[in-house]
């Protein structure tokens, strides 16, 4: 319990500091009115902006969410939004992110298989070029490629195209590492011991193996959350999605200073939470881990 | 000296191969490329071909790539020789800062850069950085973290080994044992975690581009993408985008073969 608590308390310092950075970035920033740059903002705009922040006031860091928590809208033209609109979005794009999740470990292990098997015949390259090409390929163009078909004809359901599209690099991301340890696990002694003792392939590789490459797995499970919630926010944009990732960029893209700050200390509050929860199936599946905390 | 794979070999002519090419057909013989351009013209640009945009915005991903690279693997040295060199507290505190900034996604603390720096700049408060310089900075302040965790451990590993306790036992202090003894074993790492740190900062640029946060001038293969891809929806609209589509997976390709074989050469050599 200890263990878990040191590092729910190493985890939890991560939101305050994410806050506070932002915050002070956000108002630091010169928004002035002196020169005429279209990106510059008006005076009227410039004083909300202070007022959003609670520049000036005691306390005023704590502004914004006192806003939002009051339910009053926070930002200052049509992309304000309240608190109760922040968790629609953000649930609509980790609704799309857990779609996009299991859609991810099926790549993968479909991946990881064909690998396995590819690496002794004459398709071995394709092992190397096809984590390439999804590794060189950012979310937006595979969107790209499809949005004609939903966005223009409406063939499609776009979250479920969302899924499919942001799933591809952190599925091949997950097949190439599950390939990797499975490889090494399946060529350990304890492996020949088993099947020579007797045990079929099928159980060896559920009782022995797979313990041990699970373990690999979830060390990865974060970088890929990271990678589908910020996948989503180029996917939302090209089909049209209203959630978490548009609110976002047209907050940076208006200079919605307060809004900006709010969302991005709720992302990190969203990985935080996904990291914990890695950390403790880590600790359950993985005894090694236990002991080597302990 | 030992081999280099085959592998990396690929991977780095492919590399040198685009970044050549890029330069010669992009930069220096713009007009030739324009007038033998098979692909036509940009429908967003009608005064110039899709091969002068890719091959130029090639050209400009790749520079942006290599720049923030090699500046986000020189902080994540510096950060884990900090870390190995001081030692007890100091080494932890500068672990979880690492930890901390590696968790943070980089899109989004990319596209909160941009912003702090474009405003800024329009405030002529901008200390010289033009748009590259800006995005270069930008990438670096959230992609050395990877690096220095990497470093920092390969720093540890490298340190269990005989001889380093045989050097430290003569005498030898923390910056020399660095210098002299552990830096040659380091170098090929050192390289091949910069040639992984090409592809990331490269795509990452291109994300933030596409969504019109970034304002690359001369125009990157990302911003390229980001503008043109409304070509999609027409009838062969796909001669835009898929050329520069092309490119940026080969560059990455090249990046990954060499920054792959590297590092697996390392980790047999260790």
């Amino acid at each position: 319990m200890r263990l878990i608590a040191t590092r729910l308390v190493r985890q939890l310092v991560l939101v305050p500091v994410v806050a506070v950075a932002s915050y002070f970035l956000m108002a630091a920033l010169p928004l002035t009115t002196e020169s005429d740059n279209k990106r510059q903002v008006s005076p009227e705009l410039a004083a909300s902006y202070q007022r959003d922040l609670g520049i000036g006031e005691p306390l005023g860091f704590m502004r914004p969410w006192e806003k939002l928590f009051a339910g009053e809208r926070l930002g200052t033209s049509a992309q304000g939004i309240t608190g109760d609109e922040l968790l629609q979005k953000l649930s609509g794009s980790v609704g799309v992110g857990l779609v996009a999740l299991p859609l991810a470990l099926a790549w993968a292990v479909g991946f990881a298989l064909l690998r396995t098997r590819w690496r002794r015949g004459r398709f071995a390259v394709l092992g190397d070029v096809l984590p390439a090409i999804a590794f060189g390929t950012p979310v937006f163009i595979p969107a790209l490629l499809l949005a004609p078909a939903v966005v223009e004809r409406g063939h499609l359901l776009p979250e479920l195209c969302a899924a499919v599209v942001i799933a591809i690099w952190p599925g091949t991301f997950l097949g190439t590492l599950v390939g990797d340890a499975l490889e090494t696990e399946l060529s350990r002694d304890y492996v020949r011991t088993a099947l020579s003792k007797g045990l079929d392939s099928g159980t060896v590789l559920r009782r022995h193996v797979l313990p041990n490459v699970w373990p690999a797995l979830l060390d990865a499970v974060t970088p890929v959350a990271t990678a589908l919630l910020a996948g989503s926010f180029a996917a939302e944009r090209v089909f049209g999605l209203p959630y978490f990732g548009q609110l976002y960029v047209l907050a940076v893209l208006n200079k919605q200073v307060a809004v900006v700050v709010v969302s991005t200390t709720t992302f990190a509050t969203v990985l935080v939470v996904v990291s914990l929860t890695v950390e403790l199936l880590r600790m359950l599946v993985d005894p090694r881990a236990r002991e080597a905390r302990a | 000296m030992s081999r280099i794979p085959l592998r990396a070999w690929v991977g780095l002519v492919l590399l040198v191969g685009l970044g050549a090419l890029s330069l010669v057909a992009g930069r220096l013989f713009p007009e030739a490329l324009a007038n033998t351009c098979p692909l036509g013209w940009d429908l967003n640009r009608p005064d110039r071909s899709v091969c002068v945009l890719a091959f130029g915005g090639l050209w400009v991903s790749l520079a942006i790539g290599l720049a923030a690279g090699a500046l986000s693997t020189v902080l994540g040295l510096a950060v884990a020789a900090l870390a190995r060199l001081s030692g007890g507290v100091t080494e932890q505190v500068l672990l979880r800062a690492v930890d901390a900034v590696f968790a943070l996604p980089d899109v989004l603390v990319v596209m909160v850069l941009q912003l702090a720096g474009q405003s800024l700049m329009d405030a002529g408060m901008g200390g010289g950085l033009g748009p590259f310089g800006l995005m270069v900075t930008s990438l670096a302040l959230v992609g050395w973290a990877g690096p220095a965790r990497m470093f920092r451990d390969r720093l540890a590993t490298l340190e269990g080994q005989e001889y380093v306790a045989a050097a430290r036992a003569l005498g030898g202090g923390g910056v020399h044992i660095l210098r002299v003894h552990l830096w040659p074993l380091l170098r090929p790492f050192v390289l091949a975690v910069f040639l992984s740190r090409l592809p990331s900062a490269i795509l990452t640029e291109s994300t933030v581009s596409f969504f019109g946060i970034a304002r690359m001038e001369p125009m990157s293969l990302g911003r390229y993408l980001g503008t043109s891809y409304a070509a999609l929806i027409y009838e062969g609209g796909g001669r835009v985008v898929i050329p520069a589509w092309g490119l940026l997976v080969l560059l990455v390709l090249g990046a990954s073969l060499a920054s792959q074989a590297l590092g697996g050469g390392t980790r047999r050599e260790v």
